[in-house]
């Protein structure tokens, strides 16, 4: 039997500079079943095939920085090929200027620390995750925090805008802390949070301190 | 307080400071146009294939912007800023429109027409920024020419509701696109001229 319909399930750039798109093959007809992603570019009349299946993994289409432009819409159908015949997924239409969503910050570390007045607080930092081009202002980035109790269940939650750092004073002696961090680009979607990081707070911090 | 009361003799704003109120302001209006077209799209597109009519279809694609980050980290400091201002330009007339033009369209929210009065006040603040931005960055050299001329106003009030509707979403769709661009040049050109490249 011909293929069943590929369907294109998702596109996202990392950091609006590469982007790739992954497709949910539909029933093979029990046949080896070959698929090819074919596009065009909003002003070039010309069809072009994906330019590299391998870099993002099975189901997949990763365009490098040559093949990806902002502000232009890229037409996208998957065919499907097998000895009885093909079949063409729906055409999609993406910008990349709407599908950023980067990947976690890294390197998230808290460190209780002593103020200049004496003050016990929380210090956490976090950095922009490797492959965002932040410091020439290409991509700007936002960050919120979670926090909670190892036992507890409620996160905390905080929004700290675009600084790398965050200084918290609501301290439990003797708690221990999980704490996770995630990015959003200034028009794009959250990233998934990082990984845990964890912080036992010193018992003899003087609650007067805190 | 604003920094430089108005009518105060020889008060100059920093151009740090214009930066930061730039881009604010290029942040703000990105997001309104990207929520009216979302909004717009929801209520009046879903099925209608627009979105392969729009492709090409922007007033503003004479202008040669670049395309990616390469090319907008090789394009000199005055030319970025001119593009911007142009692109700021071409948007004076058909937003002027839009506001009068939206109220005819059937059972328009307020929520959108909220938005294209806010966005066309927005715009002309941003245009008078971005010119204080060149007379401090190069002065002397403010071109007032309007390069790509907005002819789209028949179209918005065309009487066959389909083809008047595209025109909204087309026009809606290249603002959105357009609002984008100026935001991510000027936050790119603000991390260029006031950080070193250092954000």
């Amino acid at each position: 039997q011909p293929p069943g319909r590929p369907e294109l399930l998702r596109c996202r750039s990392p950091e609006k500079e590469t982007f790739t798109c992954w497709w949910k093959p539909g029933s093979d007809g029990g046949l080896p079943t070959n698929y090819t992603l074919f596009y065009s570019k909003e002003g070039d009349k010309s069809i072009y095939e994906c330019p590299d299946y391998r870099t993002a993994g099975p189901n997949s289409c990763y365009f490098d920085k040559k093949h990806t432009s902002l502000w232009a819409i890229y037409n996208i159908t998957i065919k499907a090929t097998n000895k009885m015949g093909s079949n063409i997924s729906e055409p999609q239409y993406v910008d990349v200027t709407y599908i950023v969503q980067p990947d976690p910050p890294v390197n998230l570390s808290l460190e209780v620390k002593k103020q200049v007045d004496g003050k016990p607080c929380l210090l956490l930092k976090w950095y922009p995750p490797p492959l965002a081009d932040v410091k020439s202002g290409w991509l700007t980035l936002e960050y919120k925090l979670r926090l909670k109790p190892e036992e507890g269940d409620e996160w905390e939650t905080i929004f700290v805008g675009q600084q790398t750092q965050y200084k918290l004073f609501s301290l439990n002696p003797g708690k221990k802390y999980i704490a996770q961090v995630h990015c959003k680009p200034d028009h794009g979607e959250w990233s998934e949070w990082s990984s845990e990081s964890y912080i036992q707070i010193p018992s003899d911090i003087e609650l007067k301190d805190v | 307080l604003p920094i430089c009361p108005s009518g105060s003799v020889g008060c100059q704003v920093s151009l740090g400071n214009l930066f930061d109120r730039a881009v604010k302001l290029s942040h703000y209006i990105h997001s309104l146009s990207s929520e009216m077209f979302n909004e717009f799209d929801e209520r009046y597109a879903q099925g209608r294939g627009f979105i392969t009519k729009a492709i090409n279809g922007c007033h503003t694609s004479s202008l040669t912007t670049p395309e990616d980050k390469e090319q907008a980290q090789q394009i000199h400091h005055e030319d970025l800023l001119n593009l911007v201002l142009r692109v700021l330009r071409a948007w004076n007339d058909p937003l002027l429109h839009l506001v009068s033009e939206v109220q005819s369209i059937k059972e328009a929210p307020d929520t959108i027409l909220w938005k294209a009065v806010e966005i066309e006040e927005q715009n002309k603040r941003l245009l008078e920024g971005m010119e204080k931005i060149v007379g401090q960055v190069h002065p002397g050299e403010i071109e007032n020419e309007v390069y790509s001329r907005w002819s789209g106003l028949p179209s918005l009030q065309m009487a066959d509701e389909d083809s008047r509707l595209f025109a909204f979403y087309s026009l809606l769709h290249c603002l959105r696109r357009d609002s984008h661009k100026i935001d991510n040049y000027l936050k790119l050109l603000k991390c260029r001229l006031i950080h070193d490249s250092n954000c």
